[in-house]
């Protein structure tokens, strides 16, 4: 009877001991899937953090770096058309000098020189493009320990409407760290309003002694006249017109005197600001500089009071004295030849 | 009768053993538990620091550093396109650390609850609090979690020279008091 019970008993310690085996293995088998768990989370954190700095790299930083150089680079080639010089190539150059900040040397044989030599002035120094490339590379290895590549492949300048020019940036974007390697191709764009920026191709045509700002005019399309016109040229404002016949803002770095229906924008040249004043020209400032009415004298207009005797009271001869316009000026800022008689023929 | 007895105090002996290890396990579960998660933590610095570096100077109604507040009329304050991180880069570039400190306490008041002490960090120079007291000292280095948020602040101080500042490395230090 004894030995039965006994017998009981083990069977009883034997079931105990297995309970806690499985208690053991269902405890310890957790420990691996909760460390992996811990170390996919830590990944998972790392990975995130970087997705965002791509994001703010390119959303952010290289569109405020692109601003900066690409501000820099077009102020820099204004300063270089100061010494009369038109460029060959504007992108050409542009990518050049918001890249690296060289440009080829106009007194050399393809010699390329750093843009701010040229000029005089240190525009350029540290605002390339590679300068904040590297900065921002140098920047985020600091803070978030990866390595950062940035590969410029191209910067073009191009010109959708009259008063900005936009900028887009293709690159090569590498970013390393421990856990990951990102590689991607982004167009970056942005773009800089052309207001405040000197016209190059009033500074190439007067050797840098006229010197016009580019200031968008105020007054609306169906309101010109005799008055609006004076305010035009006395502030040297620009005005954009329907299917214009100017050249937009780039096509003036390359002397291109073509009709950009786009972006084409237009001054009037004042002869005050003139070493002589008196042309047989329209002074509408892109007709101006090529001469298109040099040998048309007779479809010019004086812009002055058809009594022609001091004191003026009509015209823009009172303060622009020898202000002249082909027709189709005339019409355009609504300028009368007869009624007010604010027009009178030149030859 | 004294066999029964001796099947009782074996029974019992194993029920204490497997109590006692049963204890055990839960002790050492419990220290797992204990460890407070970093959730709650990081989620406070990635808050502070999101809310610097994407809300604009003109998104905030702030008497001090909002458009037309005491920064704004004083100058300090021009570029309303600014983040908050951005305009504390700008204040950094220009060395104006003091009004910096102002300006961040302004905008990040309230944001963080109270029993949490926070510092932020503009490339490598401490910005808030400027001058941290011996308990915020205390409090940072007797933490058993000190959580950091990370990013870089770049930007344009003046559009018509196209001037920058950065890009600098900003930081959101956050731990419970």
């Amino acid at each position: 009877m004894g030995k039965i019970k006994m017998n009981k008993k083990g069977i009883f310690f034997t079931f105990i001991a297995i309970t806690m085996m499985i208690v053991f293995i269902i405890l310890f088998t957790q420990q691996p899937d909760l460390s992996l768990t811990r170390n996919s989370n830590g990944v998972l954190v790392r990975i995130s953090s970087i997705d965002d700095y791509i994001d703010d790299l390119e959303k952010s930083y290289l569109k405020t770096a692109l601003q900066t150089s690409s501000y820099k680079a077009i102020f820099s080639l204004i300063e270089y058309e100061k010494g009369g010089a038109y460029l060959a190539d504007f992108n050409e150059s542009f990518f050049e000098v918001a890249s690296n900040g060289t440009i080829e040397d106009p007194y050399g044989s393809g010699i390329h020189v750093l843009i701010d030599t040229i000029t005089g002035k240190k525009i350029m120094e540290n605002s390339t493009m590679e300068n904040w490339t590297k900065s921002i590379s140098d920047t985020a290895s600091s803070t978030f320990n990866i390595n950062t590549t940035i590969k410029i492949n191209n910067i073009t300048a191009l010109q959708s409407n009259p008063w900005e020019i936009d900028i887009t940036l293709d690159a090569n974007i590498t970013v390393a760290s421990n856990v990951a390697k990102w590689k991607k191709r982004s167009m970056i764009q942005t773009s800089i309003p052309i207001e405040g920026l000197s016209d190059p191709y009033f500074l190439v045509n007067t050797n840098g002694a006229y010197d016009n700002k580019i200031k968008k005019s105020s007054v609306i399309f169906n309101q010109w006249n005799i008055s609006k016109a004076r305010e035009h040229l006395r502030n040297g404002t620009y005005v954009h017109w329907q299917n214009s016949q100017a050249p937009s803002f780039i096509m003036r770095f390359t002397n291109s005197i073509n009709p950009s229906e786009c972006c084409g924008i237009e001054s009037l040249v004042n002869p005050n600001k003139l070493a002589i004043p008196d042309n047989i020209e329209s002074y509408t400032d892109y007709l101006f500089w090529t001469s298109a009415y040099s040998s048309r004298c007779i479809e010019l207009y004086n812009i002055t009071y058809p009594g022609g005797n001091p004191p003026y009271t009509g015209g823009l001869w009172d303060e622009f004295q020898y202000f002249k316009m082909d027709f189709d000026s005339l019409v355009r800022y609504n300028i009368s030849q007869d009624s007010q008689n604010d027009a009178l023929r030149t030859c | 009768m004294s066999l029964k007895k001796r099947g009782y105090f074996f029974v019992f002996d194993s029920l204490l053993g497997l109590m006692i290890i049963i204890i055990g396990i839960v002790l050492i579960n419990s220290f797992y538990v204990k460890v407070r998660p970093p959730a709650q933590a990081t989620l406070l610095s990635d808050d502070l620091l999101n809310f610097l570096s994407t809300k604009k100077i003109k998104d905030i109604n702030n008497a001090y550093a909002g458009i037309g507040g005491v920064l704004w009329s004083q100058g300090h304050i021009t570029n309303a396109d600014n983040t908050l991180l951005q305009q504390a880069g700008e204040l950094y570039k220009k060395k104006k650390y003091s009004v910096a400190e102002q300006f961040i306490l302004n905008v990040s008041d309230g944001t963080v609850p109270t029993q949490y002490r926070y510092e932020v960090w503009m490339d490598n120079t401490l910005m808030y609090p400027r001058n941290p007291d011996a308990a915020h000292i205390s409090s940072k280095s007797a933490t058993r979690l000190l959580v950091v948020s990370r990013k870089i602040t770049f930007g344009i101080m003046n559009a018509t020279t196209a001037e920058t500042f950065g890009p600098y490395k900003s930081e959101v230090y956050i731990w419970e008091k």
